[in-house]
């Protein structure tokens, strides 16, 4: 269903699995992106069919996010398993970070985002939207102490307003109201946060979903002013899937038809509506615990490829000269010069780009492992840099051929001298794990902003997870300093 | 025998190293290759042991040109201690003696490491047998080296100043047990110390700007030494 639920990655197993795992996904044909034969109702009773791949953000309650058990619920959620009903299609939910939601539509990641997206002008230009599901608006909220002065949009003039970064808001803002200063975050639980900090004035957001957050988090934040303007929502699919386009306003119709559409609203925003939900601890603990499972997984991993590849680039650059030298040379500089997150950005969504598409877990797995080959190898470099060449004159005296001096005298010196370096590249790269929720990895801090989303405790959350961070790294830096210690002992200079 | 004929050798910068050089290392004899620093001594050694090629001349050895002997057999037949020792840092003594006799000697670990262990006992450092090369005074680090080179039981050992880093005890004590090891090998000792030489070898060759000064029974080479006949002697 959902990438995470879509993983049966339990901690102990996620460290062989994620490598099993990148390989395998590498190798997967790109359902999502596989035309389908035919998408209309006419063609739904057939079986085995592909399924129909939705993106959502899953951090978007109560439209999508994860209740008390860790599954994924939400009104777009019930909408996504309605569509996919009545096209006669299994249906995958694929959890994704909403910068990134259009550009994984376009590239063929999935078959449509059934996500809460606003039909705008710009947006219409690069996709389909079908006929709205539902019809909201964008509305100004601020603290209930303020409700006096701040009366609506007009008297933010100078002040700072939280918006989602990328969202309708944002761009509403910057054209209609130049006067207000916008802030822009990656979620709501942030702009919640900030208007605690003092930050902001006020924030605007869905008229819908602010109002269930507002009462979820038990914040004192009130509606100012009329809405700023109505938004209907759709269903964005590629230009080119007229067919599936046609089968998802069939569905949408027929759902209106038939009064499940208001049946679901009613579920969802309805007087009678369910308490705001929170989270279990067992589930927090079975999410946080599962995500840092992927997290070990895909460090371990990546060390362990970049460190076989840095080997012999590390060995081309300790040449010095040479064609191949000076391109291992603009590699390294290039990957080392470069963010990973952008990076991974480019891999993930570039790579299906030129016919390649890789699961978000091969992605990250991919240009982890660069980006620990890049690293290691400068280390390498130096480490048997630091070994010197009378040992090799003195092991082929000896009668050792060139591959069993490398191997037994030059190698293991070598590396003695790059252990130090190596333990803090490997936290450095553990660390750097945190980067892959940006594409949509269930990785531990995935996992901590899905719960956020829920209990709106960022604070506690994000400090949990540093602490699982600190407790798998502290150890490897403690070690890192002991085996610098021993090296001296051992006589390793180098000069 | 290793005989010398001819051999030049200038460096990439133009500078001549050795000048139409000729001797010839006999077997049965502890040589020694003798000479100021910056003489030539260390280039001739590394051409004795193929470390550099060498345009001009020739090198036999038992009448073969040396470049045409196959590297394993002559890393077999020829040994080298450098200066520096070069013991591998990462490996204790007994691991260090026993490398290459399993690796490039295929002999079974078993057997590398008692023989290994004799030859300790013999140069009476076996106490050191574990312990990592850092851990050893200069003397010991000395004989570990040659222990090492001498487990291949090479025809010929070339020993690259072996005294530097001793002291004029030690010095003395090398010079007997160099005497005791003699019937395994043939020595050809690189050194600028000439009381040295005198205490452990018979034949000589005199280096002088990279050319021969002068060549034969040592004392002849220390009187013409001590006479002030070779020093200095410009190359002709």
């Amino acid at each position: 269903m959902s990438l995470q639920a879509g993983w049966p990655l339990r901690p102990g197993a996620a460290l062989a699995l994620a490598a099993v795992f990148a390989l395998a996904a590498a190798a997967r044909p790109a359902a999502a992106a596989e035309p389908e034969a035919g998408t209309g109702p006419a063609a739904g009773a057939e079986a085995d069919q592909a399924p129909l791949t939705v993106a959502l953000t899953g951090k978007y309650p109560p439209f999508s996010f994860y209740d008390e058990n860790g599954e994924l619920a939400g009104f777009d959620v019930d909408v996504s398993r309605a569509v996919a009903g009545r096209l006669g299609r299994r249906l995958e939910i694929v959890a994704t970070e909403w910068d990134g939601i259009l550009a994984g539509l376009l590239s063929g990641k999935y078959d449509a985002i059934i996500g809460s997206m606003a039909i705008t002008p710009e947006r219409a230009r690069q996709v389909d939207f079908s006929e709205p599901y539902y019809v909201s608006g964008a509305q100004l909220f601020v603290r209930r102490s303020d409700r006096g002065d701040l009366d609506g949009i007009a008297a933010c003039a100078g002040r700072p307003v939280g918006v989602g970064l990328g969202e309708t808001y944002e761009h509403y803002l910057r054209r209609e109201h130049p006067e207000v200063e916008a802030v822009t975050y990656k979620s709501t639980v942030d702009i919640f946060q900030d208007m605690e900090n003092d930050r902001l004035s006020g924030f605007i957001t869905d008229k819908l979903v602010g109002a269930w957050q507002v009462k979820s988090a038990g914040r004192d934040f009130v509606p100012a002013g009329k809405l700023l303007f109505e938004e209907r929502i759709g269903i964005p699919v590629r230009k080119d899937r007229p067919e599936l386009l046609a089968g998802i306003n069939a569905a949408l119709a027929d759902m209106q038809a038939s009064g499940e559409r208001d049946r679901l609203f009613e579920k969802w925003f309805g007087l009678a509506r369910r308490r705001p939900t929170g989270m279990s601890a067992a589930t927090v603990v079975r999410l946080l615990l599962r995500g840092f499972g992927i997290t070990i997984g895909v460090a371990v991993a990546s060390l362990a490829i970049g460190f076989v590849l840095a080997i012999p680039l590390g060995m081309v650059l300790n040449r010095g000269r040479g064609a191949g030298c000076r391109a291992v040379r603009a590699f390294v500089d290039f990957v080392r010069g470069t963010p990973v997150l952008i990076q991974l950005l480019f891999v993930y969504f570039g790579a299906p780009q030129v016919g390649v598409t890789l699961s978000p877990i091969a992605s990250a797995v991919l240009t982890l492992s660069v980006s620990a080959a890049a690293y290691m190898s400068e280390i390498v470099r130096s480490g048997l840099m630091s070994v010197d060449h009378g040992q090799e004159l003195a092991a082929r005296a000896l009668g050792l051929s060139g591959r069993q001096t490398f191997r037994l005298v030059v190698w293991p010196q070598a590396f003695r001298v790059a252990m130090p370096p190596l333990i803090n590249a490997v936290v450095a790269l553990t660390k750097d794990t945190a980067l892959i929720s940006v594409i949509s990895v269930g990785e531990v801090v995935r996992e901590a902003q899905s719960i956020i989303s829920v209990t709106f405790q960022p604070i506690q959350y994000y400090l949990i997870v540093a602490g699982m961070f600190f407790v798998f790294t502290f150890p490897l830096m403690k070690l890192a300093g002991r085996v610098e210690a021993r090296m001296k002992e051992r006589g390793f200079v180098h000069d | 025998m290793i005989e010398v004929t001819g051999l030049s050798h200038a460096y990439g910068d133009g500078t001549e190293a050795l000048r139409d050089v000729n001797v010839v290392f006999p077997r049965g004899t502890i040589s020694a290759v003798l000479g100021e620093s910056g003489s030539g001594k260390t280039t001739l050694l590394m051409a004795l042991g193929r470390f550099l090629r060498v345009p001009h001349g020739r090198i036999s050895y038992d009448e073969t040109d040396l470049n045409d002997v196959p590297e394993a057999e002559l890393r077999r037949k020829i040994g080298v201690v450098f200066q520096k020792l070069y013991l591998f840092p990462h490996l204790t003594v007994l691991e260090n003696l026993a490398l290459a006799m399993v690796h490039a000697q295929g002999r079974p670990r078993k057997e590398a490491e008692a023989a290994a262990l004799d030859m300790l006992e013999r140069l009476g450092i076996r106490a050191t047998a574990e312990s990592y090369p850092v851990r050893l005074s200069g003397g010991q680090a000395q004989r570990a080296a040659i222990a090492r080179g001498l487990l291949l039981r090479p025809d010929y050992m070339l020993l690259d100043e072996p005294t530097s880093a001793l002291d004029a005890n030690t010095t003395d004590e090398f010079a007997a047990w160099l005497g005791e090891l003699r019937s395994d090998t043939n020595f050809i000792i690189v050194t600028h110390d000439v009381l040295f030489a005198r205490k452990v070898a018979e034949m000589g060759v005199y280096l002088s700007g990279g050319t021969v000064a002068a060549r034969g029974p040592i004392e002849e080479i220390i009187r013409n030494v001590r006479a002030g006949r070779v020093v200095g002697e410009p190359a002709s």
